[in-house]
């Protein structure tokens, strides 16, 4: 893992405390147990879609930990559970969407894994692909004209958004008026079913940073600790008036697209499986026990409470009452509004 | 593929003997020049008389499109313009009388007088018709290529052109990126003119210079002086002709200005000045080409005054007929719009 250094066997930890890190691990744990359950519940039938970020566990974790809560802005794309778990959004809430359930944050209306939390800063996702990107660089537009300093917009996106001409114009936009904005793309190498190489003729994303005159970077997604110092640079630079950056996280989406898709129609096992051994969740509890932040014990522990709280929540969430059809117009229009009454 | 970068401010000048260009082709040159600029001040002269409604301008323009039309294969290429290509249709051969149909939307224009004035198409010539609506035709143009490759047309490419304004639409990129991806016959030749509508490149884009795009889709891009009709006939052939070849995609942009108004319904006063406008007539690309055809004796003076001569009586004439010609029918408004005669009204 890149965050050691080879030669000393230190740690690089740019800062972060022993807490700080096992509270990335913690949250890549959570992200991968949710994940599951989730794709279990689809299939028992209980929910009707959920989504898959495995692979995205160390480059969520760890640009989590660079966003300041109360300040800053988080516009993901719909892949970005543990960037929203890492903000501070509980797995009760992510079920309460899983499960569509009336006490959800947008009363069981949204599409499933798409939450939001004012609370948080944290913007409502969009399903179609790139269309939060005006959106997050017109929240960071309000944010220079109001001259608020020290607040920063963090926007991430999948390789395939990188196509859609909303990205450009959006980057364009945020360069012209070095806006506080940072744009996260998690390089995951599959667009659904489309392959890097029917994407872009240029593989590496954070190349165009120099074609908009902003900077540029590409750093190891499944190094959390890489992926906070990279993220966490961006920020700064944003926060300070110092505009906006291009980051590009590479990593890898072990999972189908979503409970709807089967992957095996387009990638092989055997492909998948190679990539499995960089798998970002046993390659980072191997360093966190190496350099004594977590023994075994600690580990294991970890593990328990995760899967009891991801249990607990499930539960909780399962027993909240679905959405009643007369609240369909609740919290759409100002006062109450039943147009089939009227 | 060697990505050929130049630095911004470096404009590479070709020296007139190694661009291959006959004397006969260089004069071609200078008469499409010479003929954008006589045939667009007619158009504003009629605009002012109030016998056309609309009409756009290209002044600054003439040295990237003649040049440019001169790399363009007629029969076998397809150009893709945007509304400012006087001079790259002229170039391939559409002729000023067919430019002078569009602007009186008479019923003789290729589009019957219905398509927005200044908006040309030629399926003799391979120009596809223009769009008002910026960066609307790339998706066009890399489709066209698409076919192209599809149909493995080697040996044919497709030449599109924009503004500085259109980079920065969605469409721009989908466009790229998609010949990009696929490694499609195109030629992208933006004409940067530093003026999009009334935004000024600073307020368009984050860095000048357009061509530095390229890197991140993965192909070459060049920067030209649009000023210097040879280098731009020598950049976009060799663009052309990699795209010919297979060898896919280019970015081209020329450097040039515009030194009037965007259209006849624009007033440029509002938002530049006249000092601008007055230090980048230096550089007026016919003038000074004029000057090299000279100095290297493939005109005389005498021969520059019989071209302007011609060109001139060309336009008037040109003008004349086309004013003679029929408006439109009101009852042909369906005309070629629906396969079958279709009068809704009836």
């Amino acid at each position: 893992m890149a965050s050691t250094d080879l030669a000393t066997g230190t740690l690089e930890r740019h800062g972060l405390s022993d807490e700080q890190l096992r509270a990335i691990f913690r949250n890549m744990l959570l992200q991968r147990q949710l994940d599951n359950r989730g794709f279990q519940l689809n299939r028992q039938g209980k929910v009707p879609f959920a989504l898959g970020s495995e692979g995205h566990e160390a480059l969520q974790a760890g640009a989590a930990m660079a966003f300041n809560r109360g300040r800053d802005i988080l516009a993901p794309y719909y892949r970005d559970l543990g960037l929203c778990l890492g903000i501070g959004l509980s797995p009760y809430e992510i079920m309460l969407s899983i499960f569509a359930r009336a006490p959800d944050h947008n009363g069981g209306r949204q599409f499933p894994n798409h939450y939001s939390s004012k609370a948080a800063g944290l913007m409502s996702f969009s399903s179609i692909l790139a269309a939060h990107l005006p959106h997050a660089v017109g929240a960071a537009y309000a944010i220079k004209y109001r001259g608020e300093i020290g607040r920063a917009v963090l926007a991430t996106c999948g390789d395939g958004t990188t196509s859609e001409g909303e990205w450009h114009e959006s980057m364009n936009f945020a360069a012209v008026h070095r806006l506080p904005f940072v744009m996260l793309v998690e390089n995951n190498e599959w667009a659904i079913s489309t392959p890097l190489d029917k994407q872009m003729a240029e593989p590496e994303i954070w190349k165009r940073a120099e074609g908009y005159g902003i900077p540029g970077r590409r750093f190891n997604g499944f190094d959390p600790i890489a992926t906070y110092a990279a993220v966490k640079e961006a920020m700064d630079r944003a926060r300070d008036g110092g505009g906006p950056t291009l980051i590009e996280g590479t990593c890898y989406r072990y999972l189908a697209h979503s409970t709807d898709d089967n992957d095996m129609t387009y990638r092989t096992r055997e492909a998948v499986l190679e990539r499995r051994k960089q798998d970002p969740v046993p390659a980072f509890e191997e360093v966190l026990v190496e350099h004594g932040i977590m023994n075994a014990q600690d580990v294991a522990e970890m593990r328990k409470s995760v899967l009891r709280e991801t249990n607990e929540a499930t539960d909780a969430a399962e027993a909240q009452p679905y959405p009643k059809p007369a609240d369909l117009y609740a919290q759409v229009y100002e006062g109450a509004w039943q147009p089939w009454q009227s | 593929m060697a990505v050929a970068t130049k630095e911004s401010g470096a404009k590479p000048r070709l020296p007139l003997e190694r661009s291959g260009l006959s004397d006969e082709q260089l004069v071609a040159i200078f008469r499409t020049m010479l003929m954008q600029r006589t045939l667009e001040n007619r158009g504003f002269q009629l605009n002012r008389q109030g016998k056309i409604p609309f009409a756009s301008a290209s002044e600054g323009h003439e040295a990237v499109q003649a040049g440019a039309a001169m790399a363009f294969v007629r029969g076998k290429d397809i150009l893709v313009p945007y509304y400012r290509d006087l001079g790259l249709a002229l170039g391939i051969g559409v002729t000023p009388y067919e430019v002078l149909l569009s602007l009186f939307g008479r019923a003789a224009d290729h589009s019957a007088g219905r398509q927005f004035p200044h908006h040309y198409a030629s399926r003799r010539l391979g120009v596809q018709t223009i769009s008002s609506v910026i960066a609307a035709q790339l998706p066009h143009a890399v489709g066209a290529a698409y076919a192209l490759q599809y149909r493995n047309g080697r040996g044919r490419a497709v030449l599109t052109t924009f503004g500085d304004g259109a980079t920065s639409e969605g469409e721009w990129h989908e466009s790229v990126n998609f010949a990009a991806v696929h490694a499609l016959p195109v030629v992208l030749l933006c004409e940067n003119n530093e003026w999009a509508i009334s935004t000024p490149l600073s307020k368009q884009m984050g860095q000048p210079d357009i061509y530095k795009r390229a890197a991140g889709y993965g192909i070459p891009g060049i920067v030209v002086d649009g000023m210097d009709p040879i280098a731009c006939y020598a950049v976009v052939g060799e663009a052309l002709e990699r795209a010919r070849s297979g060898g896919g995609p280019t970015l081209v942009e020329a450097k040039c200005y515009r030194f009037l108004s965007h259209t006849t319904d624009d007033d440029d006063r509002t938002y530049r000045s006249r000092e601008e406008v007055e230090a980048r007539r230096k550089d007026d690309p016919v003038p000074r080409f004029e000057r090299l055809l000279v100095e290297k004796s493939i005109l005389t003076p005498a021969g520059v005054e019989a071209l302007k001569r011609s060109v001139l009586e060309e336009v008037n004439d040109a003008t004349d007929r086309a004013e003679a010609m029929a408006y439109p029918a009101a009852h042909d408004l369906f005309e070629r719009v629906y396969e079958q005669r279709w009068e809704p009204w009836t």
